[in-house]
């Protein structure tokens, strides 16, 4: 498994709005996380990433405790992120927002004296992610400039900038065209050929057909894991959050 | 493509550089005074170094008159009581700055906002009511008198003299263009580069692996480095350190001076700073209450040239050059 937990829990004061989850997410594998609005779906991706403190409970990563870990230690264990709002560096151009993702893993970058742009290899790792993206016209533009499902493109490659791993991405085809989505769709399969992905997504064409295994939530706590075929068919899930979508 | 779309390095002096000093240079010309000239120069490195918290780190701090009065104090005492060398007292000055800057940091960016505002503003009461009342070290609120302003030796047997106010401000030039030198370097480093993107998005930076708290306390301390060098300098220029100089209102006038000028720009606190010292000087010639025409400016500024005058200069152009190949 090179992502695991154990009983982890998020309590907002009377509230909790993540109970006992027992995720497994194996290498190399797509893993969604399924659930209607208010599951915990977020809570959960923003506790594995250090964003807010666990309640209760225990993340490993790569068989590693990384539970208590701050945002930018987990970056440097090698799991990167997108949001579901987008953050970007709104007034730098795409390249740079990419560019300074991947500088933060580049050697000696607290450095107050050696010129920002004689570190090259960023730049051209940073490029070599706008190709694969195919977003290389947009470079020059700043980042508050673009469309929005430009935005969520450059969300994703900031993501993989930071050379991860695994890669946690919070509803990548939120407000997307059904183009755009198509575009997004077959972009993720091509990355999950070479990371481990969890997704949070409620675009069930898109989890149905790229995720190896999927854990529904509901209200916090996990109501069913399995192959998509396995969720598909699973009564509790249908009536809880699939409805239509399971026939 | 690529390479258009990395950017491309300055040089550590250029032509931004050379203008900049050449125009300084010019004023004990054409300012009616020359203590102006060398008093602008003075709060223009403070403004500089100020505003590489707002400006570039997205931190509005009112802690800046605690740095600029440890510099001057700093200054003062170690001239009068141990009688270093000129330039051994402003490196004192910067350290003392730094050392500041590091606790008002340590106690500050822990919170973001309101609250890091309010911190900031509050210990810079805290140093007031220090140097308020610890009067056998600070001469309380009668100010640090009598600071001497020694001519220094820079090889063995040749002083250089800086008792007249010309051979003053050109020292405090010499400095002062080293300083923003360095200012410059900092802030073109991958270093200043992080800070930036730190203003735009700390979630973000946080986020890709960036450890945003040392980053900020880092950028604090710098600044606290160059605001002390620039109190260090008024110690120096005023031969004594009145109380006014770690006063809200030394922080407030750095805060002004930024805005008006332009905090997106390293220049732009530069040209706050000339334009509001020099205003400052001549309304105060005509009108006791000049410091309402200060006030509506800067209310003016705020809502309706959010960018300063550089930010103004700089859109002019861009419009201009934009307006041309369709002539």
């Amino acid at each position: 498994m090179i992502l695991r937990t154990e009983k982890l829990t998020k309590k907002f004061d009377a509230l909790t709005a993540v109970s006992s989850v027992d995720l497994r997410v194996a290498e190399g594998a797509i893993h969604a996380i399924i659930g209607p609005n208010g599951a915990g779906k977020t809570t959960l991706f923003n506790m594995l990433t250090g964003e807010i403190a666990v309640s209760a409970g225990e993340i490993y990563f790569k068989e590693k405790k990384i539970t208590g870990f701050k945002p930018n230690q987990i970056a440097r264990t090698g799991i990167g992120r997108s949001f579901q709002q987008n953050k970007l560096f709104q007034n730098l151009s795409v390249l740079e927002n990419v560019r300074l993702a991947a500088h933060a893993h580049s050697e000696g970058h607290f450095n107050l004296l050696r010129h920002f742009l004689y570190y090259t290899k960023p730049a051209e790792e940073a490029w070599q992610i706008l190709e694969e993206l195919d977003i290389t016209h947009i470079a020059a533009r700043k980042a508050g400039e673009l469309s929005h499902g430009q935005q969520r493109l450059l969300e994703v490659a900031i993501a993989l900038a930071a050379d991860p791993v695994l890669l946690l991405l919070d509803e990548p085809t939120s407000g997307m065209s059904p183009d755009e989505s198509l575009r997004m769709i077959r972009l993720l399969k091509k990355i999950g050929d070479r990371l481990s992905m969890v997704l949070i997504e409620h675009n069930m064409n898109l989890v149905m057909s790229i995720s190896a295994s999927i854990t529904v939530l509901q209200q916090g706590a996990v109501i069913a894991t399995g192959s998509p075929s396995e969720i598909q068919s699973d009564e509790v899930v249908r009536r809880a959050y699939l409805g239509e979508y399971s026939r | 493509m690529f390479e258009a779309a990395l950017g491309r390095k300055k040089p550590l002096v250029d032509r931004e550089i050379l203008i900049l000093g050449a125009l300084l240079m010019l004023m004990p010309v054409v300012l009616p005074y020359k203590t102006l000239a060398a008093e602008i120069l003075i709060y223009a490195l403070g403004a500089v170094a100020f505003n590489i918290l707002l400006g570039f780190t997205g931190l509005l701090s009112f802690g800046h008159g605690a740095l600029f009065g440890a510099g001057a104090y700093t200054t003062g005492l170690v001239l009068i009581h141990l009688g270093l060398h000129p330039l051994m007292a402003l490196v004192c000055a910067c350290a003392m700055g730094a050392v500041v800057a590091l606790v008002i940091g340590l106690l500050s960016i822990r919170k973001v906002g309101i609250y890091f505002v309010m911190l900031t503003l509050a210990l810079n009461q805290l140093a007031f009511f220090l140097v308020y009342q610890w009067k056998g070290l600070t001469g309380g609120d009668d100010g640090l008198l009598s600071v001497p302003r020694p001519d220094f030796a820079i090889f063995p047997g040749m002083k250089l003299p800086i008792q007249t106010n010309l051979q003053f401000f050109l020292f405090a030039w010499f400095v002062f263009i080293l300083a923003i030198l360095l200012i410059r370097r900092v802030l073109n480093s991958s270093f200043g580069r992080v800070l930036v993107a730190i203003k735009e998005n700390p979630d973000r930076a946080l986020a890709v692996g960036y450890n945003v708290r040392h980053y900020k306390l880092t950028a604090f301390v710098i600044s606290g480095f160059f605001t002390g060098l620039a109190g260090g300098l008024y110690a120096m220029f005023m031969r004594m350190v009145p109380i006014t100089a770690v006063e809200l209102f030394t922080s407030s006038d750095f805060i002004i001076m930024s805005l008006l000028g332009g905090l997106k720009s390293l220049y732009g606190p530069i040209v706050g700073a000339v334009i509001i010292k020099i205003t400052s000087e001549a309304l105060s010639q005509i009108w006791a209450r000049w410091l309402l025409v200060l006030g509506a400016t800067f209310i003016l500024c705020v809502l309706y040239m959010r960018g300063g005058v550089c930010g103004l200069a700089q859109s002019f152009f861009e419009k201009r050059k934009h307006a041309e190949p369709s002539k």
